[in-house]
C-alpha cells in the first residue's frame, strides 16, 4: 500500500504501522539541517488563501513535509508545491499521533478540504 | 513486455466512476506510456467518450443488431483508437495509447444488460483485441453487483483487480461494501481480488477518515483521495480528460499520482465485507447516520 508517497509491499498488509512509515520518511528525508522552516498555505477551491503558517524543525510533520517537497515534481507556483490530499491527510494522521500539541493544532487545519501548498525556507 | 493486467472500476451509479476511470487511465497513458484497452460495460456507453472526444461510441450490441449478429462484426468496427495523444499513431506526447470499446446493452426495460457484457468480452477475446502489446485492459462496470450479469467480468475471471470508486456518502459506502461481497463470492473460484477503494470526494466532513476506515475494515487500502475540482467538469464539457485539458493543474497531478499507484500496486486481497450492522455503526461513528432510540423507531415526528 501507499503511505506518504512510499510503497509498502503487500506482505506488510493494509495497515502499516506508523513506526514503519516514520522510519521510511526519515530515511527518505535524509539530512534536513539546511531547512530552517516550512511555509504552508491553505486555499479554497477559488484560490483564496485562508491559512498561512510555518512548521519548525524537530517533528514528524516537518520531516514529512520537507521530504515531500524535495521529492515531489509537481509544478511550483511562486516556489510553493501543492500537497496531494491523500498525503496531507496521512501526514496529519501520523503527526497527531506522534508529535506535540503545536503540530496537532496545525494538523487540524490540514484536515479540512482546502488545497495546501508548501515551500521550504 | 510485462504481463497483461485486467482491472475493473466498479461503483455506485452516479459516483463519477466513468469520469474517474477515464481520467486515471488517461494519466497512466499520458505520464507513464501505458497501452490500454477500455471495455465499457455500462449500457449508457459513456466509459470512453472523454478518451474519444465524442458524445458516445456505437456499442457492440448496437452494431451487432444493425449487422444481424455479433459474428458479422469486425474488430475495427467496434474498437476505436483514442483521440489525439491517445491514438496509437500519435507519439508526440506518449508512446502509450488507449483503444476503446463499449459493450452496450438492450433497450430499457427489455432483456438482460449483463448479456451485452458477456457477448462483448467473448467477441473481443475471439477477435484478438487483447493483444500482446497491451499493458492493461480496463472494464468500467455499472452499479453495485445487484445483477449477476454486471458481475460477469468478476465471475468469469476476466477482471483480476477491482478498484471501487466511492465517496463518503452512505449509499456509496453501502455499494462499496456490496461490491466487496460480490468479489468475495468469486474470489476462490477465480482469481479476482480487491485492489483498493478510490475516494472520488464529495468534500464532506471527515470523508478521508471514513473512506480509510471502511477500506481498512474490508481488508483493503484507500488507494487515493481524489478531490473535487472544477477542472473535471470543464474538461468533461469539452469531452476530454483533465490531463489533456490542463496537464499542469493540481487535478491532473492527483490523477497522475493515482495512476502511479495503480501501476505499482501489489496489494490485492480477498475482501472481508462488513455486516449491515457494522456498516451502520461505522456510518454513525462518522456522523453520516444519527443513532435513534429504539422507542423512536417507526414513530412519526410528533410522536417521537
Amino acid at each position: 500500500m501507499f503511505v506518504c508517497g512510499y510503497h509498502f509491499p503487500a506482505s506488510m498488509g493494509n495497515d502499516v504501522s506508523f513506526d514503519k512509515v516514520i522510519e521510511k520518511v526519515n530515511e527518505g528525508a535524509g539530512d534536513l539541517s539546511g531547512v530552517s522552516a516550512i511555509e504552508v498555505t491553505g486555499e479554497t477551491s477559488k484560490g483564496d488563501i485562508v491559512e498561512k503558517f510555518t512548521v519548525s524543525p524537530g517533528s514528524f510533520l516537518f520531516a514529512a513535509l520537507a521530504d515531500y517537497y524535495n521529492k515531489s515534481d509537481v509544478p511550483e507556483k511562486d516556489g510553493y508545491k501543492m500537497i496531494y490530499y491523500t498525503n496531507k491527510y496521512q501526514i496529519s494522521e501520523i503527526s497527531k499521533a506522534v508529535d506535540g500539541e503545536e503540530e496537532k493544532a496545525l494538523c487540524k487545519k490540514l484536515d479540512d478540504m482546502n488545497l495546501y501548498r508548501i515551500k521550504i525556507a | 513486455m510485462s504481463a497483461l493486467r485486467q482491472i475493473a472500476f466498479y461503483g455506485k451509479g452516479g459516483i463519477g466512476k466513468s469520469t474517474t476511470s477515464q481520467n486515471t487511465l488517461a494519466a497512466m497513458c499520458h505520464y507513464y506510456g501505458q497501452k490500454i484497452l477500455i471495455v465499457g460495460c455500462d449500457p449508457k456507453a459513456d466509459s470512453t467518450r472523454l478518451i474519444l472526444h465524442e458524445k458516445a461510441q456505437s456499442t457492440i450490441m448496437q452494431l451487432a443488431s444493425e449487422a444481424g449478429t455479433v459474428e458479422d462484426l469486425e474488430l475495427e468496427d467496434v474498437c476505436k483508437p483514442g483521440a489525439g495523444e491517445f491514438n496509437p499513431e500519435d507519439d508526440t506526447i506518449t508512446d502509450g495509447y488507449i483503444m476503446c470499446t463499449e459493450s452496450g446493452g438492450p433497450e430499457p426495460g427489455v432483456g438482460c444488460a449483463g448479456r451485452g457484457v458477456i457477448t462483448a468480452i467473448n467477441f473481443l477475446e475471439e477477435e484478438g483485441a487483447y493483444d500482446d502489446e497491451l499493458d492493461f485492459v480496463s472494464y468500467d462496470v455499472l452499479g453495485d453487483v445487484v445483477c449477476g450479469g454486471f458481475a460477469m467480468p468478476i465471475r468469469e475471471g476476466k477482471a483480476q483487480e477491482i478498484y471501487i470508486v466511492m465517496s463518503g456518502e452512505m449509499m456509496a459506502m453501502y455499494a462499496a461494501n456490496n461490491i466487496s461481497k460480490g468479489i468475495l463470492k468469486y474470489a476462490n473460484t477465480g482469481g479476482v481480488r480487491l485492489a483498493g477503494l478510490i475516494c472520488n470526494a464529495r468534500m464532506t466532513d471527515r470523508e478521508y477518515d471514513l473512506a480509510k476506515n471502511l477500506a481498512t475494515q474490508i481488508g483493503t487500502q484507500m488507494i487515493h483521495f481524489v478531490p473535487r475540482s472544477n477542472h473535471v467538469q470543464r474538461a468533461e464539457l469539452r469531452r476530454m480528460t483533465v490531463v489533456e485539458f490542463a496537464p499542469n493543474s493540481e487535478q491532473a497531478m492527483e490523477y497522475r499520482e493515482l495512476a502511479r499507484k495503480i501501476i505499482a500496486n501489489d496489494l490485492k486481497v480477498i475482501p472481508t465485507p462488513l455486516e449491515m450492522d457494522d456498516l451502520e455503526n461505522l456510518l454513525m461513528e462518522f456522523g453520516l447516520e444519527e443513532e435513534v432510540e429504539v422507542d423512536a423507531i417507526g414513530k412519526r415526528a410528533e410522536e417521537a
